[in-house]
Parts: structure tokens; C-alpha cells; sequence
């Protein structure tokens, strides 16, 4: 990170040396993504804090205003439990993400040989249909009476076991939909290090175990912050898992959201509830891009 | 030195960017203004010259997945030559969202208190009923739907079907059913138990159970719903609307469900239909109905016409009640439904009962949002 932003002071510094037609150029192809950006990215941003502060007529219609009324109806503790919820299902998200994901990073990158990249393509595959209908295609599999149900049935093991619409089933629901965000990046970085950085761990006459927390774990630090954000992030605002798998007492900030938007006729609270959700998120964001520059900078 | 034009670092660039973003967006939004009625007002509309029965493109169809009989769709399709885009929602606050942002549907089908919420906002467009070759089958023959409640003399929608909203459960896993609100807590089926997953059935379940009216507002009314809302919630599976799914995975013993879902989960996906109940509890039970819909920014109005005229006509209401098995408030569908669903006596539904003081009504800003907060203080907890 902090090498980029060194390559981008270059870029400023030397910028005014280069012939007009040549910056045009590149002016030019920025504008399209900016466009992009303006129009479906920040302007939706922009609609969104706005209306946090509006408020709802007499006949339902969500209109602008200049009320902190939003957030003040936040501070019920209702909410506050919600986010804590939503927090430890994230948490607990990405805690098995990683425990899950980076033996198999580990073992397609130091011993895939030539099959790694079809390896890594097997890992992407289910991800290529929606995360809605995987969860669905789930919540079909672990029903009572379902496929899954029925095998243990049948082999005599158990009655039956329930696993749909529990706590389990939803942070269950949120590794399967993000694990390979938490693979691939460790992945990537297990791929760069030097393996002879292995080898000299041992002969230094550390134990594999030893080795590996000593050497490989700091050498992918970067890769496995990443794939804790790209977990972490989307999990916390995630809906679907705990609307599909989620029982009575599951209910997340996404659902929350979602609920005043489509349900509640409230889109000037789902709004302040998005803005307050964007904060938080942002604050782990700052928390990342300093743990990668301090990583970056150890390296 | 002249400096070159695209000089601008990236800072300024962002700036410039977030700063053009937040001017689209307040110039591109519908929020602003405290009118009840946006430009395509409910005025406008009614000067204008009414839209003509004839194609003018294809349609743009918004209704519940699975809410009409493929053949009928087909047929449209065949007879007047055109294309149907179907799009589907899973409840009408988030069909009625979709319209308010600006997504454009020829035709759509609110519940009867979102029929009203769309015409007081300008949503929807007033219908020339002189267009519909098969208007005396709704209309005319001293129908309750010449003058709805929702929708004086039925000036901007026509009406479709109805329902009740009751108790589904399995003989074989529950035998202790009592015919009341009270079986949404039976002991036997804890932690298989269904609620329908929609603020004004989930509020207007325990209203009833209390002796309360559906539609209260009240603050201590309120303060006892989300009470006994909370004290279901260790007997609950899940919140849901999905019934006739939960019924078939044999995940629900026992669901808060709708008259019409039931009997075509009997009727399509039972593999025991004699197995299943289906009770109108004795504190009472909501009735509504729902009507189709022309949005005030239809694309194809006069295709939209057409297809309304096409589901009243008596075929296609046949088809259509043995497809989803809700009665169809034409002159000859609640027959044809009484019929079918003979052998069910609490699944029958009279329209003289639209007109009850369990059917769903709209609140003003100040006591929706009492509600609403009643009902997220229960799916939080």
C-alpha cells in the first residue's frame, strides 16, 4: 500500500513534464469509470445521507428534510443489539473463513504442483450461480424432510437433526457465501513468498509448527487482513443468509435495513441505519489500510 | 508554462466527482417536495386523455411469482402477438417501493390498502372501464367492487382476488389444536411453528388474539402486541411468507398462512392432503383482497388495458382460480371457487365479508411508524 502511494506522488510530481496530448489522452480515459462512478456510485451515496436526515408523509412517501430525528429513533437499545448480533455472526464469520480457508489456501498453493490453477477454478465455480439460489439450493438440502435429513434417517444415526433456522445455520450460510474471498488472497500472498524462507526455518531447526507460525503466518499477513475484510465487510451487512437460513432470533442489520426500506415504508430511518452501518465499516476499513502499511513496511 | 487541461490532480478530481454525484442525485430524486402527489400527479392523469384498449408494446407484467396460470400468460401472448416481461415481488411494501423509485410496469397488483396508498400518491392511472369487452363480468351486477373502500367506484384498479389469513397444521404432529390465535403457541409443535412474515398479519394475528382491532394504533394497544409478539418467538421457526414451501419441506407443523396458499398447497404439492387443517381461529380472521393496477409511468398503458380485459374474461378467470387457487372476484369466480374448495368448509370466503373490520388499513406517518416500530422491536428481539 505504502508503495503505491509513493508511485503516486511520482505520478504528481512528474506529471506537469508530460506533453499535453498524452495527459489529454489519459483524461479521457478516465472519464467513462468516473462517470460510472458518479452516477451509480456516489450519487446513490449521496441520496442516501440525504435522506437519513427526511422524513415520511401522511401518505407514505419518503421525502427530503433536515432532522436528526433518524438518529435520534437510533439510539433505542433494540438496534444496538441487532448490530451486536449482526457483529458476532461477522465475527464468527470470518474466524471459520479463516480456519477453513487457509489449509486450503496452504495446500493448492505450496502442493497443487500444475493442477493449482484448476484447483483455484474448482474454489470459483460454485460462485459463478447467485448467492441467492446456493442459499436456497441449502435451505431445500437441510429441511426437515430434505435430501440430507433423509440419509441421516436412513443409516439410523438420528431422528433427524434440525439445522435450519438457527444462529448456526446463518454464520453456516455467511462462510459457504464468502470463504473463497478469505482463500484467495492467501492464496496470492502464499504464491509470492519464498519458499526457501520454509527451509530456512527448519534449518534453523524450528518444527513445521513452528516454522509456520514463525515464517509462512507473518510472510501472509497482507493476504489473510485482506481476506479478513473482504469477509468481515459483507458479512456484517449481509441479509439473505439469516432472511433464507435464519430462524425467529436472527434477525441482522442488513435485515433491518431492508426491512425499513421494503417493508416498514421507512426509508428515511433505513437510510440513517446505512449511513451509521457505512461508518462502522469505515472504521474497520482505516483499522485495515493501517495494519497493511505497517505490514507492508515490516516486509 | 501553460498548463495542460486535464491538469487537475486527483484530489480535485475526486472532489469534482463527489460533488457532481450529490448534485445528480438531488436534481435526479423524487424525495424532495412535501406534495402527496410528484408530477405525474393523480390530476394530470385524470385530464389527460384516458389510454386506449389497443397494443402499443409489450407488456410489462408485476405481480407475486406464480400468482396466474402460465396458459393465461401464453394465450395473451399468442392472441394479441406481444412479448410479457415479467418481473415478480415478495410482498407489496417492496413492490410499492420499487414503483415510488421510478421502475416502470405496465401492470401491477397491490393488496387493496396499497391500491389506495398508489392512488393518493399518484402512482397509478385512472381506467377507462368502456375499454373492457368483459367489464359486466366485475362490474355492474351489483358487485361490492363497483365502489371498494380502497377505491371509489373503482376508478383506478380492477378488482382481483381474495382471502383469509388462518391457521395450517399437520394431524399427525399436532393434536391439540384449539381453534383459536392460541395455536401460534401450541406446546406440541415448539420450534415448528410458522408466522407470516408481513407487519400487518403478524400485528393483526396478536390484535385478535388480544380482542384488539387489526388496524390499532393505540400506544397501549401497541405496548401489548409487541409483548406477545416477543412470548411466540421461542415457539417460532422462522418468520416467512413463504407457506406453501414451509408447508411441503416439512419444516412448519403448524403455519400462519393464507386461505388460497393452502388450498393450492392441497391441492398441487401435498403428498397427504387429509393430513392437513386449515382453521379460521374463533377471535376472528383478517379478510382482504387485492386489484390489478395500471402505473401512472406504464410504458404500454393500452397493452396494460388489454391484458386486464383478458383476465376477466370467464375462461381465463377458470383457469386461473384451478391455478392458484384463490377465489376471483368476477361475477361467476367465487361459484367456481366455492366448488373447488367444497370439502373445506373454513377455506370458504363470502365478498360480502370484504367489508369487515379485519381488512387492512392505512395509517397516517406518525402511527405507520408506531406500528413499524412495534413490529422491528419483535423481529430484533
Amino acid at each position: 500500500m505504502s508503495l503505491q502511494v509513493e508511485d503516486a506522488v511520482v505520478d504528481l510530481t512528474t506529471e506537469k513534464r508530460r506533453s499535453p496530448t498524452r495527459t489529454r489522452l489519459w483524461g479521457a480515459l478516465l472519464a467513462p469509470p468516473a462517470i460510472w462512478m458518479v452516477v451509480f456510485f456516489i450519487s446513490s451515496i449521496a441520496i442516501v445521507v440525504l435522506l437519513s436526515f427526511g422524513h415520511v408523509n401522511d401518505v407514505g412517501k419518503a421525502v427530503f428534510g433536515f432532522s436528526l430525528d433518524n438518529y435520534k429513533a437510533l439510539a433505542d437499545p433494540v438496534y444496538l443489539k441487532v448490530l451486536l448480533r449482526s457483529a458476532m455472526f461477522a465475527i464468527a464469520t470470518t474466524v471459520i473463513s479463516l480456519v477453513l480457508g487457509y489449509p486450503v489456501a496452504y495446500t493448492i498453493a505450496l502442493h497443487g504442483g500444475k493442477y493449482k490453477n484448476a484447483l483455484v477454478a474448482f474454489l470459483v465455480i460454485p460462485f459463478f450461480a447467485s448467492y441467492l439460489i446456493r442459499m436456497y439450493a441449502w435451505s431445500t438440502l437441510l429441511a426437515d424432510e430434505g435430501v440430507v435429513n433423509q440419509l441421516i434417517r436412513d443409516t439410523g444415526l438420528s431422528d433427524g437433526i434440525r439445522f435450519l433456522n438457527t444462529p448456526g445455520a446463518v454464520v453456516a450460510g455467511l462462510v459457504y457465501g464468502s470463504i473463497v474471498f478469505m482463500v484467495l488472497p492467501i492464496y496470492a500472498s502464499l504464491e509470492r513468498m519464498d519458499t526457501a524462507l520454509i527451509e530456512a526455518g527448519k534449518d534453523l531447526y524450528h518444527s513445521p509448527l513452528q516454522t509456520f507460525f514463525a515464517v509462512t503466518v507473518p510472510a501472509t499477513r497482507a493476504g489473510m487482513l485482506g481476506g479478513v475484510l473482504l469477509v468481515f465487510l459483507p458479512a456484517l451487512g449481509d441479509f439473505v443468509a439469516a432472511q433464507l437460513l435464519g430462524g425467529p432470533s436472527t434477525y441482522m442489520i442488513g435485515n433491518l435495513i431492508q426491512q425499513q426500506f421494503f417493508e416498514g415504508h421507512n426509508q428515511p430511518l433505513g437510510s440513517a441505519l446505512t449511513v451509521v452501518l457505512m461508518l462502522a465499516l469505515l472504521v474497520f476499513m482505516v483499522f485495515y489500510l493501517r495494519a497493511t502499511q505497517r505490514a507492508n513496511r515490516e516486509t | 508554462m501553460t498548463e495542460p487541461r486535464f491538469s487537475m490532480n486527483r484530489r480535485d478530481f475526486l472532489r469534482g466527482s463527489f460533488g457532481v454525484g450529490a448534485a445528480a442525485a438531488l436534481a435526479a430524486c423524487g424525495f424532495s417536495g412535501d406534495s402527496a402527489t410528484p408530477s405525474t400527479s393523480t390530476g394530470a392523469s385524470s385530464t389527460a386523455p384516458m389510454a386506449q384498449a389497443k397494443v402499443d408494446g409489450d407488456l410489462v407484467y408485476y405481480n407475486w411469482a406464480d400468482y396466474c396460470d402460465p396458459t393465461v400468460l401464453s394465450g395473451f401472448k399468442e392472441k394479441y402477438g406481444v412479448n410479457i416481461v415479467e418481473a415478480n415481488y415478495d410482498g407489496y411494501a417492496g413492490m410499492l417501493a420499487k414503483i415510488q423509485a421510478g421502475n416502470a410496469y405496465d401492470v401491477a397488483l397491490p393488496g387493496a390498502r396499497y391500491v389506495e396508498l398508489m392512488r393518493k400518491q399518484g402512482l397509478i392511472q385512472k381506467i377507462d372501464k368502456s375499454q373492457f369487452k368483459n367489464a359486466d363480468q366485475l362490474f355492474g351486477w351489483g358487485s361490492y367492487f363497483d365502489n371498494p373502500w380502497y377505491d371509489p367506484n373503482s376508478d383506478y384498479s380492477t378488482p382481483f382476488s381474495m382471502w383469509t389469513t388462518g391457521i395450517a397444521y399437520r394431524k399427525d404432529k399436532v393434536t391439540t389444536a384449539t381453534g383459536t390465535w392460541q395455536d401460534l403457541w401450541n406446546e406440541q409443535a415448539k420450534g415448528h411453528i410458522y408466522v407470516l412474515d408481513e407487519d400487518d398479519e403478524a400485528l393483526g394475528m396478536a390484535a385478535l388474539k388480544l380482542g384488539l382491532d387489526v388496524n390499532t394504533a393505540n400506544a397501549d394497544d401497541l405496548a401489548k402486541i409487541k409483548d406477545v409478539l416477543i412470548s411466540q418467538k421461542p415457539y417460532l421457526r422462522a418468520y416467512s411468507t413463504d407457506d406453501i414451501n414451509n408447508l411441503a419441506s416439512g419444516n412448519a407443523w403448524i403455519h400462519h398462512a393464507w386461505s388460497g396458499d393452502f388450498l393450492n398447497f392441497i391441492n398441487n404439492t401435498a403428498t397427504d392432503p387429509e393430513n392437513w387443517v386449515y382453521e379460521l381461529p374463533t377471535e376472528g380472521s383478517p379478510l382482504n383482497s387485492d386489484a390489478w393496477v395500471i402505473p401512472a409511468n406504464a410504458p404500454h398503458p393500452g397493452t396494460a388495458l388489454l391484458w386486464l380485459d383478458w383476465i376477466m374474461q370467464p375462461d381465463n378467470v377458470v383457469k386461473n382460480i384451478n391455478y392458484i387457487a384463490y377465489p376471483l372476484l368476477t361475477k361467476s369466480g367465487p361459484d367456481t371457487y366455492a366448488k373447488m374448495a367444497a370439502n373445506y368448509p373454513s377455506l370458504q370466503v363470502d365478498v360480502s365479508q370484504v367489508i369487515n373490520p379485519t381488512v387492512y388499513k392505512n395509517h397516517d406517518a406518525t402511527d405507520q411508524a408506531a406500528r413499524n416500530a412495534v413490529w422491528t422491536e419483535v423481529k430484533a428481539a
